[in-house]
C-alpha cells in the first residue's frame, strides 16, 4: 500500500513538474507575441498579460497569501465543500441504499434520478439563491445536491452488484434482514459507495466556485475566480485555479486513502499492489 | 430394509419451470425421500435441473408444482436448519475466518463468548489453527471451502445440501476434500444432499446415489451404495466400487 502511495505522490510530482515547465516556455513565447491590449465588449483594457510569466504569477501568489485572502478562502471554501459533501451523502447514501433494497421506492424514484441527474448547478444557482437565501445554507445545499446524486447513483449500483450468493448464504445461516443489511449488504457495497463519494468531492470543488456567486463576498475561491475574470487578471485566475487543483488532489489523495482502508480485505491486481 | 428410518426429506411430484423467452422445463416431477441421517448423492448431466432441486429444498427457489417437506413441514423461505454449500465462493471476502465461521451463531443470537468456543473449535476441526483473523483472499480454494463447510456446521443443521462443493477445485484438492467431508459425516451423521457431476464422487461419498436423466430432470435410477465405511484409497480401487461405478456410468450413457 505504501509503495502504491509514493508511485501515485511521484506520477502527480512529476506531471505536475512538466506541465509547469510547459507553461513556463509557453508564457515566454506568449509574451512576446501576445497583445497587451485587447477588446472587451465595449472598450480596450490596457496592460493585460494574457499568460503571465512566472514573476507575475509568483508575486500575485506572495500578495494574495501575505494579505492573508488566499489563506482566509481556501478554508472558508473547503469548509463548504467538507459541509456540502457531509450532507450531500448523509442523504445520497441511505436514499440509494432504501431505492435498490425496495422495489417499490425504485419504481417511483428511479425516473426522478434520471431527470435530475444532470441538471447542471448554475441552472439552479439563482432558485436556490430565491428559496433558501443568500447567505451560506443556498451555498450549502447546492453542493450537497451535486454530492447527493452522485452517492445516491453508487449506493444504488453498490447494493445492486452485491453477488446473490451472499445474500442467499446469509439467509441460509438464519440472518435477519436488518443483520444482512448491517453486515452483507453495507460492507459489500461499501467500495462501490466510497467510490462514488471520491467522484462528489470533486464534483463538490467544481460546485463550490459556483455557488460562491450566490452574494459574492470574500473571502472566498469562488469569487477571488469572480472578481479576477471581472479586472480581468489571468494571474490570479491562474493562481486560483492552481490553489483549486492542489486542494482537489490532496482531497482525492485522502478519499483514495479511506477506500484503500476501506478494502484491505479485496483481493487486488498484482499492479496495484 | 428392517431397519425403521425417520423420513427427514419428502419431495412430492417437485416441477420447476423457469419463465423467460422460452420457458425451460428443469424438474419433471420429480419424488425422493431423504431418511434421517442418510448421504444421498444426485448425479446426471448438466442441465438435469440437479442444483435446481437442491435450491428448491434450500428454499431460494418455490416450486412450480409440488412440494418439499421438511420434518413434515413444508418448506417456504431458507433455513438454518438446512446448511446449504455453494458451487460458487461463498464465504464473505470481507469478514475474517473467525467472522464468517461465526456469522451463523451471531445470526442466532449466540453470546459472544459462546461463539468464539464453537469457533475455536471448528477452526480446530478444519486445521486452520493461525488463519483465525486471515480475511479469505489469504486462503486456498480448498481451504475456503472447508471454512465454507465448517461454517454452515457451526450451527448444528439437521440436513447438508452441497451444491457441487468441490466442483472448481483441482483433482488433488478435491480427493482431499471427500476425505475431509467423509471423516466429518462419520463424526457428526447428518442428513446430507450432495449434488456432483462427478460420478466417483458420489459413490465414494453417498449411502444412495440417483441418477437424473437430461432435461426435464427425472429420476432414472436409484443405486444403493452398499460399501463399508470408513471409506478410503483402497474403497475406490475396490473391485465393488468400480462394478457400482460401471453400472452408474452405463445408465447415464443410456439416457
Amino acid at each position: 500500500m505504501n509503495g502504491l502511495w509514493r508511485r501515485r505522490l511521484w506520477r502527480a510530482l512529476l506531471s505536475l513538474g512538466v506541465l509547469a515547465v510547459l507553461y513556463g516556455i509557453a508564457s515566454q513565447i506568449g509574451s512576446a507575441l501576445l497583445p497587451r491590449r485587447i477588446w472587451m465588449v465595449a472598450h480596450y483594457i490596457e496592460d493585460v498579460e494574457l499568460l503571465p510569466p512566472y514573476a507575475s504569477l509568483l508575486e500575485e501568489a506572495v500578495f494574495l497569501v501575505k494579505s492573508g485572502i488566499l489563506p482566509r478562502s481556501i478554508l472558508v471554501s473547503t469548509a463548504r465543500v467538507l459541509e456540502g459533501l457531509a450532507l450531500g451523502a448523509a442523504v445520497g447514501v441511505p436514499l440509494g441504499l432504501s431505492m435498490a433494497r425496495v422495489a417499490r421506492l425504485e419504481w417511483l424514484l428511479d425516473p426522478w434520478v434520471t431527470f435530475f441527474r444532470f441538471t447542471p448547478a448554475l441552472a439552479l444557482l439563482p432558485l436556490y439563491a430565491l428559496w433558501f437565501g443568500l447567505g451560506e445554507l443556498s451555498k450549502i445545499l447546492l453542493i450537497a445536491t451535486a454530492v447527493a446524486v452522485v452517492t445516491l447513483l453508487g449506493a444504488y449500483q453498490g447494493v445492486r452488484d452485491v453477488p446473490r450468493v451472499y445474500l442467499e448464504a446469509a439467509k441460509s445461516l438464519g440472518a435477519s434482514d436488518g443483520l444482512i443489511l448491517r453486515k452483507i449488504v453495507w460492507p459489500a457495497a461499501l467500495p462501490q459507495i466510497l467510490s462514488s463519494v471520491r467522484i462528489a468531492l470533486g464534483l463538490a470543488w467544481v460546485t463550490v466556485v459556483v455557488a460562491e456567486l450566490i452574494k459574492a463576498t470574500m473571502p472566498s475561491l469562488g469569487y477571488l475566480l469572480a472578481l479576477a475574470g471581472a479586472y480581468p487578471r489571468v494571474s490570479t485566475i491562474a493562481v486560483g485555479i492552481v490553489t483549486i487543483g492542489v486542494l482537489v488532489l490532496a482531497c482525492d489523495a485522502a478519499a483514495l486513502g479511506l477506500y484503500a482502508m476501506a478494502t484491505r480485505w479485496m483481493k487486488r491486481s498484482p499492479a496495484d499492489a | 430394509m428392517p431397519e425403521p428410518r425417520r423420513r427427514r426429506l419428502e419431495m412430492r411430484d417437485v416441477v420447476h419451470v423457469y419463465e423467460g423467452k422460452t420457458a425451460t422445463r428443469a424438474l419433471d416431477g420429480v419424488s425422493l425421500d431423504v431418511h434421517d441421517n442418510e448421504f444421498l448423492a444426485i448425479v446426471g448431466p448438466v442441465g438435469s435441473g440437479k442444483t435446481t432441486l437442491v435450491r428448491i429444498v434450500a428454499g431460494f427457489l418455490r416450486p412450480t408444482s409440488g412440494v418439499v417437506l421438511c420434518d413434515g413441514a413444508p418448506v417456504t423461505g431458507p433455513g438454518p436448519e438446512r446448511g446449504y454449500v455453494f458451487q460458487e465462493e461463498a464465504i464473505f471476502p470481507w469478514m475474517s475466518v473467525r467472522d464468517n465461521l461465526g456469522f451463523g451463531l451471531l445470526a442466532k443470537g449466540v453470546v459472544a463468548s459462546e461463539r468464539e468456543k464453537i469457533v475455536a473449535e471448528l477452526v480446530r476441526l478444519i486445521g486452520l489453527e493461525g488463519y483465525e483473523g486471515a480475511y479469505p483472499k489469504e486462503l486456498s480454494g480448498g481451504m475456503s471451502k472447508m471454512v465454507e463447510v465448517a461454517r454452515v456446521l457451526a450451527t448444528d443443521p439437521a440436513i447438508l445440501l452441497l451444491d457441487e462443493p468441490f466442483g472448481l477445485l483441482d483433482a488433488q484438492t478435491r480427493s482431499k476434500m471427500q476425505d475431509q467431508l467423509s471423516l466429518l459425516w462419520e463424526e457428526k451423521r447428518k442428513t446430507v444432499i450432495l449434488v456432483t457431476h462427478d460420478v466417483e464422487e458420489a459413490i465414494y461419498l453417498a449411502d444412495r446415489v440417483v441418477v437424473f436423466t437430461p432435461r426435464p430432470g427425472r429420476i432414472k435410477v436409484e443405486v444403493t451404495v452398499d460399501l463399508p465405511r470408513p471409506r478410503s484409497l483402497e474403497t475406490r480401487f475396490s473391485p465393488a466400487f468400480l462394478a457400482l461405478k460401471r453400472s452408474i456410468w452405463k445408465e447415464i450413457g443410456r439416457a
